[in-house]
């Protein structure tokens, strides 16, 4: 009987591609490595921007209303909280005007009344350095400082709120709990839940924001408790959300990051798939000739495949190996390697379950990404020796069988790294678009180029060379320019990302707003505040049709976000802001033959999306009981953060200067300042309110830092993978083309020849996979950001340019490295070891 | 009706003269978010109900709103011309409510409030007051000074006086938005209701005059 596994075969075939698998091994380690490392940090980031989020919600379920909580969900909380499943607190909120003891002077504060256990996450850093529990309660409160610079007054004296005087026990440095989107117009106050009757101001009459926080025993039990408490509340007055919901500008953000790394898994497992693939196909493509010799023998195509199965499975379990040796061995230090580029509570924590997880996707994508190379094995026929181009694989049905039973296990990690189906699906039909497409534009730039005729010999031997038939110029095309097009993804959606939240919060954003500056008041307010400051005219207006479509309020007021029944603040000037770029139109204005602007409107992009506007629509304005009709004649995006002041609609100045106006200032300020500043302008014009946002502005700030890091790393740690494993798959394709320069040698080319060759096809391949990768990632990144993040979208046209000049650089380098040591011996050497 | 603002001074001025050679009454609505139908359609604010009211009773009246949310009683003071140029026969005045809220010394918004009934005056506006009583929360010395402030501006300025524009609406959950301030539907149409008699009554002054 035959033996099933030759041995002696199977040790040989490993010696002899020694170079080749020792390629193939490290791709396999450098995926499994990347692999672990991307998922285990991804859960402990993931864990940190959830714990962010329920310190800056206060708790797992926010229950908000307006009045005090109906029946049936303070039943339901009294259920949860003696059942042990939550712990409950319970906080008022309201602005009232505290008064010094004394009465001479009184200040708009942002009360907040808060029960035993506050905060339930997060924490209240007071300046004394005291526990916030401790010094809370029975008469006494904390205070920020502004009350106290502003009042004129220091910690120990006494506050009237209401009927109670308080005396001042602190001064809060740092709250978590805060509503990061909302503007407060007074400094904070925090009172103990016990005084609230003393105060005798929550009562019929009052507005007050009712909150119960709730901490739930078992975190997983979030969702389910919170649609339970939603069933319960009455509808359009109680919200319950849970700490990822709340907050939609939150949510958001924070959604957006979880994706982004998501996306990071997926392109890190793809990367390592292609590499994978593509070293063991430059290995099975160079031994094509001694399977044929071997079939010629006698042997089966079955026969070689279950030798190359087991030739493979040996050197990917070398692969994992080394790949977990290597991760245990770096895992204790990577936490202090990595100090400096993460945010302190993470850190670098490869358990046993990550690394099992990292081995059996390891070995799925191993055996996904292996089966094509492999099958191609199996139809080796002896005729091979006398050709020189790749044989083809017959497909049949258990060809398509594996095909579509691994395809469907792609599918499956897919979603559970992306966790939805649909963005999976989605994200596989966008890969397998880029795939299609990038073979597409390889067959016709290849087509186009057999047609031209090329006059010098060099160029034309280079073109014949990558135009053979049964050449692998396309195989190696696309195979460099997926993984160049995911980690271009990578960078381009990391760059908008920062671009949009992280590069518009700068340390000079705005910290003081300041608004319902009169007419006449406009010197003055400038003189009182020096400096240069912008004042932007605030015209109020509602929206009432679109091309004499009228705006349909009832359905836009049901819109959760912004919508276009609301009243707008219209502006007018007659340039573009420094933060505004054009997006459509060649102008701002457009100018009739007079040289004077016609009747028109600049739109946001934001606003223009909302109602799907473009140029040239008709706008019907009501502002303040008189219409207006004007033209849309260009559309603005913008690049800086919500902090900084932004005009869905700017109108030229002679049409709305004589309209009724308020201004409008953002001031950058030091927050010690803000509060003697605040004094003086309210000292100067009582009716201007002033909104300090120096600590959302620095909390947004702190954020973004912590966020920027993260996102740095895990680009950066992703992109420096993604590069190995190009780097891998270039030397593995280089094989391909080494036995070229020997014909050359042959044939008596001299080497400066063969050097030209070598250069110029390299050069065409570098260009080629560099400029598919571009288009291709440029598209997918605009997708992946206009409809997944919802950001606005900047090519980076840079970062192309110096991707096509890198991977030219690298390619042409490693090229011609490889041809060095046939160039430099005699062909003869070359032909024997080929065969 | 206008539909340009963007035009020389004499072309503005010729076109924000309302046609109102039919005999119609013009009554503006001036005020903030309450006026302006905050986060309801426009045709359920209390100016398009009323102005419903009033044509189904037979008065040939019109009614403008002229709302602007979040505005206090500086910004309406300093768009009271502007107003004025609407050529109205009867104005509503509602402000103030954003003041409050924002803990604006009472003493400047009864100057505000005083200079704006001023004006109507002196352009012989047939003026309706809303009055306004601030919320609890903000203390009972900051309430009570306010709160003082409508009625005295009444008595001042002889002017028809409605002594709480949110009777029998405010703070009921059933009559509010989500955000417990602002009327819903239904609200508006109690306002409207219980300001109908008093626009009537400045109606019925003008068609005597």
């Amino acid at each position: 009987m035959k033996r099933v596994i030759n041995g002696r075969f199977l040790l040989r075939e490993l010696l002899y591609s020694k170079k080749q698998a020792a390629i193939y091994i490290l791709c396999v380690s450098l995926s499994l490595v990347s692999l672990i490392a991307v998922n285990s940090f991804k859960r402990d980031i993931d864990r940190s921007i959830s714990g962010d989020a329920r310190a800056l919600h206060g708790g797992d379920i926010i229950l908000h209303s307006h009045y005090d909580l109906s029946q049936g969900l303070q039943r339901a909380v009294v259920g949860l909280t003696e059942g042990k499943k939550a712990t409950a607190v319970r906080t008022r909120a309201f602005y009232s005007v505290a008064r010094k003891s004394d009465e001479s002077g009184s200040l708009l504060c942002n009360i907040k009344v808060v029960e035993n256990g506050y905060p339930l996450y997060g924490r209240v850093d007071l300046a004394s350095g005291r526990e916030f529990s401790q010094v809370v309660g029975a008469g006494k409160i904390v205070v920020g400082q502004g009350v106290l610079d502003r009042l004129g007054i220091v910690v120990g004296d006494q506050l009237l709120i209401g009927k109670s005087l308080f005396e001042i026990a602190d001064v809060i440095l740092y709250e978590s709990a805060k509503p990061v989107r909302f503007f407060n117009i007074g400094p904070p106050v925090l009172v103990s839940y016990k005084d609230l009757a003393g105060m005798d101001l929550v009562k019929q009459g009052s507005r007050v924001a009712y909150e119960t926080l709730l901490k739930m025993a078992d975190a997983t039990t979030v969702d389910t408790v919170a649609a339970r408490l939603r069933e319960r509340g009455l509808v359009g007055q109680e919200r319950v959300e849970t700490f990822r919901d709340a907050g939609s500008g939150i949510k958001h953000f924070f959604d957006n990051l979880l994706f982004f790394l998501s996306l990071i898994s997926v392109c890190t497992l793809l990367l390592a798939g292609i590499g994978i693939e593509s070293s063991l196909s430059a290995i099975l493509r160079l031994k094509e000739k001694n399977f044929a010799i071997i079939r010629s023998f006698g042997a089966t195509g079955a026969y070689l495949l279950r030798h190359y199965l087991l030739f493979v499975l040996i050197l990917s379990a070398v692969g994992t190996a080394l790949g977990i040796a290597v991760g245990l061995l770096v895992k204790g230090y990577l936490s202090v390697l990595l100090s400096d580029f993460l945010p302190p509570d993470i850190v670098f924590r490869a358990s046993a379950a990550d690394l099992s997880e990292g081995v059996v996707v390891g070995l799925m994508v191993v055996l996904f990404f292996t089966f094509l190379p492999l099958w191609r094995i199996n139809n080796i026929k002896p005729a091979v020796i006398f050709r020189s181009e790749s044989s083809r694989a017959k497909k049949s049905f258990t060809y398509y069988l594996c095909i579509v039973l691994g395809f469907s296990g792609l599918c499956v990690l897919l979603i559970r790294y992306l966790g939805e189906v649909s963005t999976g699906f989605y994200f596989l039909g966008g890969i397998l678009l880029l795939l299609l497409l990038v073979t597409l534009m390889t067959r016709l730039i290849l087509y186009f180029l057999s047609k031209i005729k090329w006059r010098r010999p060099g160029a034309r031997l280079a073109m014949r060379s990558l135009l053979r038939p049964g050449n692998v110029t396309q195989s190696i095309v696309v195979t460099l320019a997926i993984p160049l097009a995911l980690l271009l993804i990578i960078y381009l959606v990391e760059n908008n990302l920062r671009g949009t939240y992280i590069d518009s919060f700068p340390a000079d954003a705005p910290t003081l707003f300041c608004l319902d500056i009169q007419k006449n008041q406009q010197e003055a307010f400038l003189g009182l505040v020096g400096g240069k400051v912008t004042l932007h005219p605030v015209i109020r207006a509602r929206l009432i049709s679109i091309n004499g479509k009228v705006v349909n309020r009832g359905r836009e007021l049901k819109k959760r976000r912004d919508n276009l029944a609301r009243e707008f603040n219209l502006t007018y000037r007659d340039a573009l802001l420094e933060d505004e770029i054009l997006v459509a139109g060649k102008r701002l204005f457009r100018k009739d033959e007079k040289g004077e602007p016609i009747i028109q409107v600049s739109l946001l992009d934001t606003v223009a999306e909302m109602g799907d506007m473009k140029l040239g629509d008709i706008l019907q304005f009501n502002i303040q009981g008189v219409e207006m009709e004007v033209e849309v004649t260009s559309i603005r995006s913008r690049t800086r953060s919500m902090l900084y002041p932004f005009f869905y609609f700017i109108f030229p100045e002679k049409y709305l200067r004589e309209a009724p106006q308020t201004y409008f200032a953002a001031l950058h300020v030091e927050s010690e300042e803000i509060p003697f500043l605040e004094n003086r302008i309210v000292q100067g014009f009582p009716n201007i309110s002033t909104i300090n946002i120096a600590e959302t502005a620095k909390e947004m700030g702190r954020m973004m830092q912590k966020l920027s890091k993260i996102v740095n790393f895990f680009a950066a740690f992703s992109i420096l993978a993604g590069g190995l494993i190009i780097v891998s798959s270039i030397l593995a394709t280089r094989f391909e083309r080494i036995k070229e320069a020997v014909y050359y040698k042959i044939l008596g080319a001299d080497s400066r020849f063969v050097l030209h060759i070598f250069f110029l096809e390299n050069l065409l391949l570098g260009l080629l996979s560099s400029v598919f990768a571009i288009v291709m990632a440029q598209a997918a990144a605009w997708s992946l950001c206009h409809f997944f993040l919802g950001i606005s979208y900047a090519p980076g046209w840079g970062a192309c340019l110096g991707l096509v000049g890198l991977t030219i650089i690298f390619v042409v380098i490693l090229g011609l490295l490889g041809s060095i040591p046939i160039i430099r011996k005699k062909p003869a050497q070359f032909l024997r070891q080929l065969n | 009706m206008l539909t340009c603002i963007g035009c020389s001074q004499e072309e503005e001025k010729e076109l924000m003269v309302e046609s109102n050679n039919d005999g119609e009454i013009i009554i503006v609505a001036v005020g903030d978010s309450l006026t302006a139908g905050y986060g309801v359609a426009e045709e359920e604010s209390y100016p398009a109900l009323l102005g419903k009211k009033l044509k189904s009773e037979g008065y040939n009246c019109r009614v403008v709103n002229s709302g602007v949310s979040a505005e206090t009683s500086s910004g309406l003071l300093s768009r009271v011309g502007w107003v004025l140029g609407l050529n109205p026969d009867i104005v509503i005045l509602e402000t103030g409510a954003n003041d409050g809220l924002r803990g604006i010394d009472p003493e400047m918004v009864e100057k505000n409030i005083r200079d704006i009934l001023f004006r109507l005056k002196e352009a012989e506006v047939i003026t309706v007051l809303a009055g306004m009583k601030m919320v609890w929360n903000l203390g009972p010395v900051y309430v009570k000074r306010f709160n003082g402030i409508y009625p005295r501006l009444a008595d001042e300025f002889d002017v028809i006086f409605l002594p709480f524009f949110l009777k029998d609406v405010a703070m009921k959950s059933e009559l509010a938005l989500s955000d417990g301030l602002h009327p819903n539907g239904d609200g508006y149409k109690i306002i409207a209701d219980n300001i109908y008699p008093y626009v009537l009554k400045a109606v019925i002054k003008k068609e005597n005059l």
